[in-house]
């Protein structure tokens, strides 16, 4: 019988993966189609990239749904199929899942704006969510991973969203920007405040993702660990993007200097970490050596 | 001349992001007949020049620098008509054409820069998100633009900013238009490697970097 995700989290470190967009990429994906659209057209590639990621060692894997909010996917035309895409998202995850891994059920923000800067109400947010929610549930995900929320508005909304049709943990990450005064969302959401509430609202774990590269993510995880005894999940961007010599895009914080501060984001306090963007398998690997030496 | 201490609440309009009080305001100054290029100049432009110094400080975020653009661009709605019928130019931003380069259907940022550019006197046409390169040569030739301004979230989207620039030479027009790139992959670096004119890290500094280009930084 596994464990609970949450119950793991209790006794070790748990290593989620890393990007899953660029490796799509890698893989063909054309720009400008949804990533979700291959849950259905290519599921063989999205299998494959999980089964990397769960042979390099992650212990959880995050579904191809980012984008599979109702309110993101029809910006790609494709809102009436939310649950069918998150559904397969879900799983394609669990079918290459060996026993005793997990699915994530990842659920990115909407890219819209709550009233008064956008012209959303947060029953609209809440509803595109849920759809999301239900197809991930129905699909095998054992939580629930509302991530990259650039206002806490939007995530308590999805949070919401997501109790109303499902029972499932469900973790929360923000993405933050360093500032002298501290760390803060788009928004101007502070770490305090943004754990505070998101504990109210009964999340399983909170954390932050993206934005930050792996050094500036072990000060903010320790404004998180100040702020709350939830468990904590910490991941990092590979730096930022750079061009390469040969002329393609990368980002700035090669492999070992991105996995020299893991150690580091851990004892700060994360009990969940894994990668964001320009982090691939090998990332993932790497996290995985360090994390047994740390053990060991 | 104007009352300092009218100048001061326009200013002050502006950087609480008070659009009813800024509104007021204006519709005062143009009932007591007020020089409206002052009152601009002196009142409305420093608030915004301040929510600017405030967001690059981290003290202001995304919802304040909305309030107060929206704030400044009410103002200037009252204003304009005034100056139009009275046959007065007011300094002029100039006209850009905006969006986010397709492909890709991210659009806050770019939202966010047309919005403070417009607050910022600038003539705006924001094309939306996921827009054909054409259409940025197509519009910029319609409406006799100075500018186009690019924004691109992924990684694999912004080489569309590159690709914008050859179809510009491609037509004859590169000298025609300054190229100007954002987004979240953007940076000095790849805006030199393209070619464009300018890269700006934020919409506060895309409204600066804008001014220099037509002679006004």
């Amino acid at each position: 019988m596994t464990l609970p995700l949450l119950a793991l989290v209790k006794t070790r470190t748990v290593l989620l993966d890393g990007a899953m967009g660029t490796e799509l990429m890698a893989r063909g994906l054309p720009w400008g189609t949804a990533p979700e659209a291959w849950n259905v057209e290519r599921p063989d590639v999205v299998k494959e990239i999980h089964g990397e990621y769960f042979a390099a060692g992650a212990d959880v894997v995050s579904t191809n749904s980012f984008g599979g909010s109702a309110l993101k996917l029809a910006g790609h035309g494709l809102g009436d199929r939310t649950y069918e895409l998150n559904l397969a998202a879900a799983r394609l995850a669990r079918e290459i899942a060996p026993a005793g891994r997990y699915v994530a059920g990842s659920m990115g923000p909407t890219g819209k704006f709550l009233k008064p800067q956008g012209e959303f109400t947060e029953e609209d947010f809440a509803a595109a969510y849920a759809e999301q929610a239900r197809g991930l549930a129905d699909g095998g995900a054992d939580v629930l991973l509302i991530e990259t929320q650039y206002d806490l508005r939007e995530a308590l909304t999805a949070v919401r969203g997501a109790r109303s049709v499902s029972s499932l943990p469900v973790f929360v990450t923000m993405t933050f920007n360093s500032f002298p005064r501290g760390f803060f969302t788009l928004m101007g959401d502070t770490v305090v405040r943004s754990a505070a509430e998101l504990e109210k609202e009964g999340v399983g774990a909170v954390g932050a993702n993206c934005t930050l590269n792996s050094e500036q993510m072990v000060g903010c995880v320790r404004a998180l660990r100040e702020a709350t005894a939830l468990p904590i999940i910490a991941q990092a961007n590979a730096g930022q993007p750079a061009i390469g010599p040969d002329g393609r895009v990368g980002y700035s914080q090669g492999l070992e200097d991105y996995v020299r501060f893991v150690l580091e984001i851990v004892r700060s306090g994360a009990g969940v970490v894994g990668g964001c963007c320009g982090t691939n398998p090998a990332f993932i690997r790497a996290m995985a050596r360090k994390l047994r030496e740390e053990s060991s | 001349m104007i009352k300092d201490e009218l100048l001061r609440s326009m200013n002050e309009a502006i950087v609480a992001g008070d659009k009813g009080a800024a509104v007021a305001l204006a519709a005062d100054a143009v009932r007591s007949g007020a020089n409206l290029l002052e009152v601009i100049e002196k009142g409305y432009v420093p608030g915004l020049q301040k929510v600017g110094e405030l967001w690059e400080q981290g003290d202001y975020f995304l919802p304040e620098l909305i309030s107060s653009a929206e704030a400044m661009k009410a103002a200037m709605a009252v204003l304009e008509p005034e100056l139009d019928r009275n046959k007065i130019v007011a300094r002029k931003g100039g006209k850009v054409v905006i969006g986010t380069v397709e492909g890709d259907i991210h659009d806050i940022g770019k939202n966010l820069v047309a919005s403070m550019l417009q607050a910022g006197g600038f003539e705006v046409f924001d094309l939306g998100a996921d827009v054909k390169l054409e259409r940025f040569v197509e519009k910029a030739e319609i409406v006799g633009a100075e500018i186009i301004c690019l924004s691109a979230l992924l990684t694999t989207t912004m080489t569309n900013q590159r690709r914008l620039i050859g179809l510009l030479r491609d037509k004859g027009l590169r000298d025609k238009y300054k190229v100007l790139v954002g987004g979240a992959p953007a940076s000095r670096k790849w805006a030199d490697e393209i070619g464009a004119d300018g890269y700006a890290e934020n919409a506060v500094a895309a409204v600066k970097l804008a001014r220099t280009m037509i002679g006004q930084g």
